[in-house]
This record gives C-alpha cells, structure tokens and sequence, in this order.
C-alpha cells in the first residue's frame, strides 16, 4: 500500500467545469485552517452569482452560475479572500456516542488492527481518545465529515471498493474517520466505500430530519466523542 | 390530471434541483437532462422548473383526468395520443380520458413529460425534484408507480393556435457538437476543462484521456455513469482531502476507468477529478444509454460561457415561438 498526504505549500483555486471552483487550503490538515474555511464560506455565499458554497476538508467548494459568473475572475477573489479571511471562530455543541468496535458492525477492525500492528483495543483506544469536530457535510445527510483521527490510524482506502452495512458505521479512510447516518426506512441496508468500518455506534440520534429546524441534528464546528461500548475481536 | 397505468421503476418527478442545500450534504438531483425539461416547460409558458416526469424507462403509459396542455421532449420515445403518434418535441390539448404512452426510444435515453402549470407535488428545501437515495421531495420520496395520481398547479388557459399544437426544433438538432474526424452516430462529444488533479495524471494519460473513447457501461444511472476505456494511470498516488464535488465531474478511482458523478451522485468525494464536464453538455451525457462512446474534447472557461449562452439563447427562442403560438389563439378565440 501506498500511504501519502499531500500538503500544498500555498492555498490553491482548480477549476471544477466552467461553474464551480474548489479552493484547497496550505499546511497540514488543521482546525484553525477550517475554521477559516468556514468563515469564507459564510462571506463567499452572500457574493453575487454563487448557487452554493461547500466546505471540504480544508477546502471550499463554490459553485456559480454558468450564464452570469465570471469563473476566471471569481478564482483571483476566492484566493485573495482566503489569504485574509480570519482563521478563528467558536466550536459548537458535544454529543457522546457509544459504539461496539469490531463485531458484525466494524468486520475490517481485524485487518485495520494488522496493517498497523496494533490490537484491536488499542485501535478501539485510540481512535475513542480525541473529540471530533464536524467539519464538512458528507456524501449525503448525516453526521458529515469529522476532523480530529490519531495520525497513528491513518490508513490508504481500499483500491477496490466494498459493500459494507449502513447505520451508524464507524469508519476509517485515509486520514479521516466518519460515523455513518442511520438505516432509512425502506432505504439500502449496504453501502458501497472503500473505507473501512472498524465499529457500529448504538442508540444513534437521528442526523437529519425534515420535521425539524433546522433539519441537520449537527451543525459544522460541533464535536463528536465516540465511547468503547466493548471490542470483538 | 394525470393518473399512471403503467410504469417500470425509476421514472420520477423532476424539476431543475434542489440548489443551495450542500450543507446538508445533498447534491442537486433534478433533471438528467435539464435543458429538455426546460424546453418542454417553455412550450407550455411555465416557469423553466416547474416540475414533470423524467422516464428513463419504457413504456410508460397514463392517463389524463382533466383536459390541458401537455409537451414531450428529450429522447424521442414515439409519443402516442390514444393511438396517434405525436412527432418529437411537441406540446399539445390533451384532453380528460385520453391515454399517452412513451415508448422505448430509438436513440437517447431519458425523455420529459411536461403539463401545463407543471406538477403539484410539494416544495421540498426549494425543490419539488425526488430524491430518491433521501427518500423525500417528489412524490413520496419515491419513484413512480402505477396507480399513482399527479395534479397540475393552476395555468393559464392558453391552447395553441393549432388544435394539433406545435413542436420546436430538439436540442439535438439545434445544439449539434460532432466528435472530431468520428461518426455522431456512434460518439457522444462533451467539453471538458481539466480539473484540479489533471496535472497528475502522466503524459500517456493525458492524451489517451483526450484522443479515446469511453463507452458507457451498463453501470449507469442517476448516480453516475462507469465508463471503460485505456486505464488512466497517475504519476503518484495520494490520499485526497474530502472535498465538495459537481455533476459532470470526471474521477478516476485507482483502477483507471473514470467515474461521472452525476444528478444524484455523492456531493462531496475524494478520488482524483481529471476534468469535468461543462455545465452546458450535461444534458448530452443525460442522453448517452450504455454503449454509447464518449469523446472528451478540451475547453477553456471562455469556450464554455460561450456554449452555456447558446443554451439559454436556444430557450429563449423556444419560450418565444411558443408564446407567440399561444398568444395567437387567445387573440383569435
């Protein structure tokens, strides 16, 4: 396996197509570098032509409209805006989740266990040690992308994806670790990801729910501490 | 208005998308082919996105409750009338008991059914689009099924001047783009600005990303399309940062073959983006059915404004020759 995390000397603006542009931030993955992120998204969302504004991890997402938008022009302000954005902001609520790592629900805790020779509880130690921040939405509604994984669980996704079980999946992909939403009704009981699933959270809240307002339970800048419910090996 | 008799699954009410809720995490669902579901709109004097029926799968047959307009766009999926076959692209009466069915088409993929007033489904994050992986917006959060019953939002009287209606020229004749020196009969061309992860990818890569074809594979639907080809190969392989992503993008995952993200895709990934599609061509791939090869050619931001106008311009002029053909007979009648 190959195993590299790119980090870029200076922040840089790629297009993506002609209506939308993708701002990735310099340094290493940081919270204060999000923070920034999260503070241009706000002011990039209010700029004239802008559909929508996406954080990523220490990136930004901005999509324009393809008629009006001068997409060129657009790249020099999302860049100098970045490089004077202020790079601090408060963190929001904390909930606690507890999860079964290993078992039917994390099948690739073993194997995540032997590419880093460590047991399994001392990846279950480990990967429950820092509180997570919320940093990005996700693929899809949910618990979005968190920030906060020990550098030591870093682990390459697979080359090929698999099928793995949806609701409330704790996985491991990269330099990142995701809590995956729950089981919708009537909706697909497996995923496809070539991330690894090392536990399953119990009593998971429910992220998002149209009924409420707002609709997303978690919001970017909030925390997450998983609990060891138990480990199976 | 409309009562579906039949319908395989997977056909949906779609409008243009749900817009402005990435921090929800959803991407924008809507129309595959956006640009017919605007014309059919056009004909009929809506708003461009109100919302129809997108039918990627045939037949389809309904049956209308009340009388009004109706107009048929995209792949042309030989429309009939109780019976009567309608031409391509055309917006006609309809009247109460009277049938319509779509059949398979001969070329294309997906075709629009578009009512006057458009579909009365609730607004949803301000969109009345399903989306389906969500299970919310359309009807039900859910493909169509037969049985189910649709009704139009208020519209205006309007009827065309001839009691048969009117069609307009289908974007593919009006918007043609040939693949260079291959049969448009067989390649699908789509302009293409490389993306952040172009430079990547190593020389041999590059031209055999631009100078090859990719043919769609049976692994294609609203999500995305898996196309195969030359595997594309990168100078280094890295782990990406998550990041948010757009219909039209072109991601190679490590086995080479390229993935398109598309209407109901993931909006945010990490695999490498080689180059994505300009907005103003979605509507082609939308019409590209498995087997089909696709040929990128490479585009500049300037090049793609320029096409992005000549789609607006083109229903421009569809919303003008249909008001006049409306206005007409409300004069006269």
């Amino acid at each position: 396996m190959t195993e590299r995390v790119t980090n870029l000397t200076q922040p840089r603006v790629t297009f993506c197509g002609d209506s939308a542009l993708l701002l990735e931030a310099e340094g290493a993955l940081s919270l204060e570098t999000q923070q920034g992120i999260w503070n241009l998204s706000e002011e990039a969302r209010g700029w004239p032509d802008v559909i929508d504004v996406q954080p990523g991890m220490n990136n930004l997402l901005v999509t324009l409209d393809p008629v009006r938008a001068e997409v060129e022009a657009y790249a020099e302000r999302l860049l100098a805006a970045w490089l004077r954005i202020p790079r601090s902001r408060g963190l929001g609520r904390l909930i606690e989740i507890a999860v079964a790592y290993g078992g039917p629900g994390g099948q690739d805790l073993g194997d995540v266990a032997s590419h880093h020779a460590l047991s399994p509880q001392e990846i279950a130690a480990l990967h429950a040690a820092p509180e997570y921040v919320v940093f990005a939405p996700g693929t899809g509604t949910g618990f979005g992308y968190l920030f906060g994984l020990d550098p030591r669980l870093f682990t390459p996704r697979r080359k090929v994806p698999v099928q793995r079980p949806v609701g409330g999946t704790v996985l491991l992909g990269g330099a990142q670790s995701n809590l995956g939403t729950k089981q919708r009704p009537g909706g697909p009981a497996m995923t496809t990801t070539g991330w690894y699933a090392i536990g399953q959270a119990s009593d998971l809240p429910t992220p998002f729910d149209l009924a409420c307002d707002p609709p997303n339970l978690l919001t970017l800048g909030d925390r997450i501490r998983f609990r060891v419910d138990r480990v199976e090996a | 208005m409309i009562e579906i008799l039949e319908t395989p699954p997977l056909n949906s009410v779609q409008d243009l998308g749900r817009l402005g809720f990435r921090c929800f995490g959803l991407m924008q669902s809507g129309a595959m082919d956006r640009l017919a579901l605007a014309a059919a709109n056009a004909m009929l004097g809506n708003d461009l996105d109100a919302a129809g029926i997108e039918v990627q799968l045939f037949p389809l047959t309904l049956r209308f409750n009340a009388d009004g307009m109706i107009a048929v766009t995209g792949a042309d999926c030989r429309p009939r009338l109780d019976g009567w076959e309608l031409p391509p692209w055309w917006a006609t009466p309809v009247s109460a008991g009277q049938t319509l069915t779509l059949s398979p088409p001969r070329s294309g993929m997906r075709s629009y059914l578009a009512v006057s007033g458009g579909l009365d489904v609730p607004m949803v994050l301000g969109s009345r689009s399903t989306q389906l992986r969500e299970g919310f917006g359309g009807l039900d959060g859910r493909s169509l099924q037969a049985g189910d019953r649709l009704r139009n939002l208020d519209a205006a009287r309007a009827v065309p001047r001839d009691a048969v209606g009117f069609g307009v020229a289908p974007s593919m004749e009006a918007l043609p783009l040939s693949p260079p020196g291959a049969s448009a009969a067989t390649e699908v061309a789509l302009r293409v600005i490389p993306a952040g992860e172009y430079e990547d990818f190593d020389a041999a890569s590059q031209d055999i990303f631009w100078n090859t074809g990719w043919t769609v594979t049976a692994q294609s639907n609203r999500q995305g399309y898996r196309l195969q080809g030359v595997p594309l190969r990168r100078r280094r392989e890295v782990e990406m940062r998550s990041h948010g992503i757009v219909p039209g993008v072109v991601q190679v995952p490590p086995s080479g073959q390229p993935i398109l993200q598309l209407a109901d895709g993931n909006s945010a990934g990490g695999y490498p983006k080689i180059g994505v599609i300009i907005d103003a061509d979605l509507w082609r791939v939308a019409q590209a059915a498995p087997g089909r090869v696709l040929r990128f050619l490479r585009c500049t931001p300037a090049e793609a404004k320029h096409a992005s106008r000549e789609l607006s311009d083109y229903l421009s002029l569809v919303g003008n020759q249909a008001r006049y053909l409306l206005r007409h007979r409300e004069r006269a009648g």
